[in-house]
């Protein structure tokens, strides 16, 4: 399986599910629509109860979908009345638990979607194939030991050769990572990144955990309440989210009211927040006397002692400094005049940190921060 | 899968239904078969004839209410007491004193019941003589009513104690430490906390230890007899047993029957209230704890006299009985002297060179292999589909009916069985046959309807969804990893209900011929002295005695062959995520709308289960 197996092209559009619930029907995923190309890694983002893992086992086919056409490479997997079963439909998926099958070995639970195809491979062929995907995962001096007697992160990487044994054109992954502990995950994170990339294949990932949706996408969907919000590479979606819940969902953010006073061709504008002014990019849309929310990122908050020379600049109060190893989190109380008007989280070295209570001036850097409409 | 668990849910209701239907249709027609007779017609005749002779309705009713709510609530004080010893003390030997608890378990009803005759003989029982020891004029009266519901709460005790037990392991310990740590004492935490806590689980056990003494026949026909006190399952025995020149009255005996189907349900709905109860209570917390142990201090002493006296009673005393009245010709008190000069061992040599030992042995492992198989293989079918499947009216209904036959005295269900299989016997010759055994044998399929459906719920969805996205149509998936994950499970449901069945006595009191009687049912004719040629109560003893061995032998000698592939699986094995309980780590995400379709069905079945 060293050669590429190539992936195949997934479209999703329009996806509709409901699942009935003491007799009403709860719209679950409310057309969703994307596409992941050949080859490339796409993870669906978002909270508990957002419809990822319904969309991702609609995809999988475990779940009959009410409207909308999946289609991988071209054939059409599902529409709202046709329903390819899903040992037909040329996937591998790995499961949140695993899902390994305790009384196999772990070369039998490698080789059984490769005896269970259409397609059946003579019995050497299959144990070769199966033997390749568990060389992929490192497991291969495994092969003869039950499948129970691994640890959580084998269990985990068997999944995943059982997923790939019969070369699928698509894999699914619905929040794998997720029982491992932090080492393991962040060590799993890489190996899966890497795997994908050196096979080729098409991936769609499930998780609610924004830095592995980051680290590993080439792009992210984040969902809420059943539909796409944004979908985008993860630094543009991280420094341009599209509204407040993705900047808020996609890590720790700073959201500040704000009126815009004037605005310039160049796509700046000049904006009033806390009394303060300043001057941001804002996107055409929003004209002048909008309501608007800033956001920012902590960690392109700048601390001074005295006030620089420079617009965006806030006098703040330290109300608050936690150390949390590689950098300290501080939260300053914006001040106008000497009123507490706002709170802001700002992040910076632990080796140059203000001290609580400590008057310091805070400056924003213009391209860190985005204008929503409010 | 679909059409399989259909299937399977009609042959349970057919199994079921069909006999209970046959014995309320009896009760209103006729005196005597409800079909294929001139004197059958609609009519309630055989209730005005039961109200007719109301003071022995009320007499029987009353008897039946002492005996069996009386050994019902010894049994389950010694049960309670015995597993709380076993469980939540420090006394020494608690393993040991679980397996002697248990053993009895596999010893035959009807064994047990004859060992007691034997044990509580005025002149020669073992009990007397060494209660003739003791200072005072101290005799047991074997047909003493007291002595009898004694009897059957010792026979019955193991029962209660297997469903208690887990109750009480799985308790919360952290509950009653902080009463304690509250100041509460230990009295008055077992008062305030602990019982009321246990008290749902309790009333289920007792509800069901109930409905078991009210359809056994054993100790009721060897003693009840003799004690003048009808008992409701004797009353229905003797009914259809009558005497020579009279005509057997079923449609009164199924009147009789219909009054206490109406008593059980009560009993059975009770019984589905205090689990679900159990469950909202919901003491076990599923997390790895160990019961908090109380430390026996002083009391060490008295505890450990009682229980040995309750495993003297229990198996050693009934199997010295055995043993005494196998190797001596008749009736004699233990003595040296009778030791040396009156013992004789011919009564084994003369059972082993019996055939009809044999051939009753072969009908009895048949009767018992073939309806432990049908039970297994069909409740498993329909547990799977129901615990899967969508929940509808349907299959809600389905899965109380097939929980229920608990609820069915066996007594009610042998004497049902025995009037259906002779109704349908012109159509359907069955009456009299091995055939109509295993049938009847086979009621007992909500044990492992319960276990079926148990088990499929610990089979995470994911497992067989992965074996569908590898490509496996559902009957590979089912057949590949389903069947081989539930065959533990159905294994040890098998060994019970086999071992059940070759214990059996009631279902064949009613049901079997000279021809097709099992085991239980010929040593029943040995020890019985009203069937004359057959009498020989020596080789009833030592039958007995090696009755109980192959029971043993069997019954362990296949537990032990199915644990050592679990075991020897399981050392391999470490907890697995998936099957059975929680993952290795909780996901950090809580249960959520999202991943419905496997935690919502967890949820509902959670739910659905509460309600049972």
């Amino acid at each position: 399986m060293t050669d590429a197996t190539g992936g195949g092209r997934l479209v999703v559009d329009g996806l509709e599910k409901q699942y009935e619930l003491d007799g009403a029907e709860v719209p679950v995923v409310k057309g969703v629509t994307f596409t992941i190309e050949p080859g490339t890694f796409t993870s669906l983002l978002g909270p508990s109860g957002c419809g990822k893992t319904t969309t991702l086992r609609c995809v999988a086919g475990l779940e009959h979908s009410n409207g909308g056409v999946i289609s991988l490479d071209g054939n059409v997997l599902s529409t709202g009345t046709k329903h390819v079963s899903p040992d037909r439909r040329d996937i591998g998926m790995v499961f949140q638990n695993y899902a390994i099958w305790p009384h196999m070995t772990v070369l039998a639970n490698a080789v059984f979607p490769l005896q269970v195809s259409a397609k059946r491979l003579p019995k050497q062929e299959a144990r070769r194939r199966a033997m390749e995907a568990l060389e992929l995962v490192q497991l291969d001096a495994y092969a003869h030991r039950p499948a129970t007697a691994l640890s959580g992160g084998q269990q985990q990487r068997l999944a995943l050769a059982r997923a790939l044994a019969h070369r699928p054109k698509l894999l699914l992954l619905d929040e794998p990572l997720s029982n491992l502990d932090a080492k393991l995950r962040d060590t799993m994170r890489h190996e899966l990144r890497a795997l994908q990339q050196r096979l080729g294949i098409t991936a769609l990932y499930v998780t609610h955990d924004q830095s592995e949706a980051l680290s590993m996408s080439d792009r992210v969907a984040v969902m809420n309440q059943g539909r796409i919000v944004q979908e985008a590479a993860p630094r543009d979606l991280y420094y341009s989210p599209a509204d407040r819940f993705v900047a808020d969902f996609v890590g720790r953010v700073n959201m500040i009211p704000a009126v815009v006073r004037s605005r310039d061709d160049s796509g700046d504008a000049l904006i009033e927040a806390f009394g303060s002014r300043m001057v941001t990019p804002c996107p055409p849309a929003i004209g002048t006397g909008a309501d608007v929310t800033v956001t920012f990122r902590p960690e392109s908050v700048r601390w001074h002692d005295s006030a620089p020379d420079r617009p965006n600049v806030l006098p703040a109060r330290v109300a608050r400094v936690e150390f949390l190893g590689e950098i300290v989190e501080y939260e300053a109380e914006v001040l106008h005049g000497e009123t507490v008007v706002g709170t802001l989280v700002a992040r910076g070295a632990p080796l140059r940190s203000p001290s609580s209570g400590s008057r310091i001036f805070l400056e924003l850097d213009p391209t860190a921060c985005r204008v929503l409409a409010a | 899968m679909r059409i399989a668990t259909i299937i399977a849910g009609a042959v349970i209701f057919l199994l079921l239904a069909i006999p209970l239907a046959v014995q309320v249709i009896t009760a209103f027609r006729g005196p005597f078969l409800p079909f294929g007779v001139s004197s059958a017609k609609w009519s309630v005749e055989n209730f005005q004839t039961l109200w007719g002779l109301r003071d022995d309705f009320w007499a029987v009713l009353g008897s039946t209410a002492a005996f069996v709510g009386g050994s019902t609530v010894l049994s389950l004080l010694m049960a309670f007491g015995l597993a709380w010893v076993t469980v939540r003390t420090d006394a020494p030997m608690r393993r040991v004193i679980s397996v002697l608890v248990v053993v009895p378990f596999i010893i035959p009803p009807i064994v047990k019941a004859q060992a007691y005759l034997l044990m509580l003989s005025p002149e020669s029982g073992v009990l007397n003589q060494l209660l003739r020891l003791l200072p005072g004029d101290l005799v047991i009266d074997p047909y003493s009513f007291v002595t009898m519901t004694f009897i059957q709460a010792l026979t019955n005790v193991t029962f209660p104690f297997l469903m208690i037990v887990p109750i009480l392991t799985s308790m919360d310990g952290s509950l009653e430490e902080s009463a304690r740590v509250s100041g509460a004492s230990w009295p008055k935490t077992l008062r305030r906390v602990t019982l009321p806590m246990l008290w749902p689980g309790l009333l289920g056990v007792a509800v069901l230890t109930f409905i078991l003494g009210l359809g056994s026949l054993e100790i009721p026909l060897l003693f009840g007899q003799q004690s003048g006190k009808s008992i409701f399952a004797l009353k229905l025995w003797s009914l259809i047993s009558a005497g020579a020149g009279e005509l057997p009255q079923y449609g009164l005996a199924a009147a009789w029957g219909c009054v206490f189907l109406v008593i059980t349900t009560i009993a059975f709905v009770i019984y589905l209230r205090a689990t679900r109860n159990a469950e909202r209570r919901a003491s076990i917390s599923g997390k790895g704890f160990r019961p908090t142990v109380m430390k026996l201090g002083a009391w060490k002493i008295p505890v450990m006299v009682l229980v040995v006296v309750f495993v003297l009673l229990t198996a050693i005393l009934p199997l010295f009985a055995l043993l005494w009245s196998s190797i001596t010709p008749y009736p004699i008190a233990f003595s040296f002297d009778a030791l040396v000069t009156q013992t004789q061992f011919g009564s084994f040599g003369a059972v082993l060179a019996d055939p009809e030992f044999w051939a009753s042995l072969g009908r009895t492992l048949v009767i018992a292999g073939g309806s432990a198989t049908i039970a297994c293989v069909v409740a498993t079918v329909l547990a799977y589909g129901i615990a899967r499947g969508r929940r509808t009216g349907w299959s809600k209904a389905m899965d109380l009916f097939a929980s229920s036959s608990v609820a069915i005295p066996a007594v009610i269900v042998g004497f049902a069985m025995f009037l259906t299989f002779m109704v349908i016997n012109p159509v359907i010759p069955l009456a009299g046959t091995l055939v109509a055994l295993v049938i009847a044998y086979s009621y007992r399929v909500s044990i492992a309807y319960r276990s079926g459906y148990s088990a499929t719920l610990q089979i995470r969805m994911e497992l067989e969804e992965a074996a569908l996205v590898s490509g496996a149509s559902p009957l590979q998936g089912f057949r590949k990893v389903v069947v081989p994950l539930l065959m533990p499970t159905v294994f040890a449901v098998w060994i019970q209900m086999f071992v059940l069945g070759t214990n059996e006595f009631t279902l064949p009191a009613f049901l079997a011929t000279p021809e097709t009687r099992p085991l239980s049912v010929y040593m029943y004719a040995m020890i019985s002295p009203r069937s004359a040629q057959l009498y020989q109560p020596d080789q009833g003893a030592a039958m007995a005695l090696i009755f109980t061995l192959l029971v043993f032998v069997i019954g362990y000698g296949l537990q032990w062959a199915v644990s050592l592939r679990a075991i020897g699986r399981a050392k391999r094995r470490r907890p697995l995520p998936g099957i059975g309980g929680t993952p290795v780590i909780e996901p950090d995400e809580p249960v959520s709308p999202d991943t419905r379709s496997v935690a919502a069905q967890d949820l509902a079945d959670q739910r659905e289960l509460a309600k049972r």
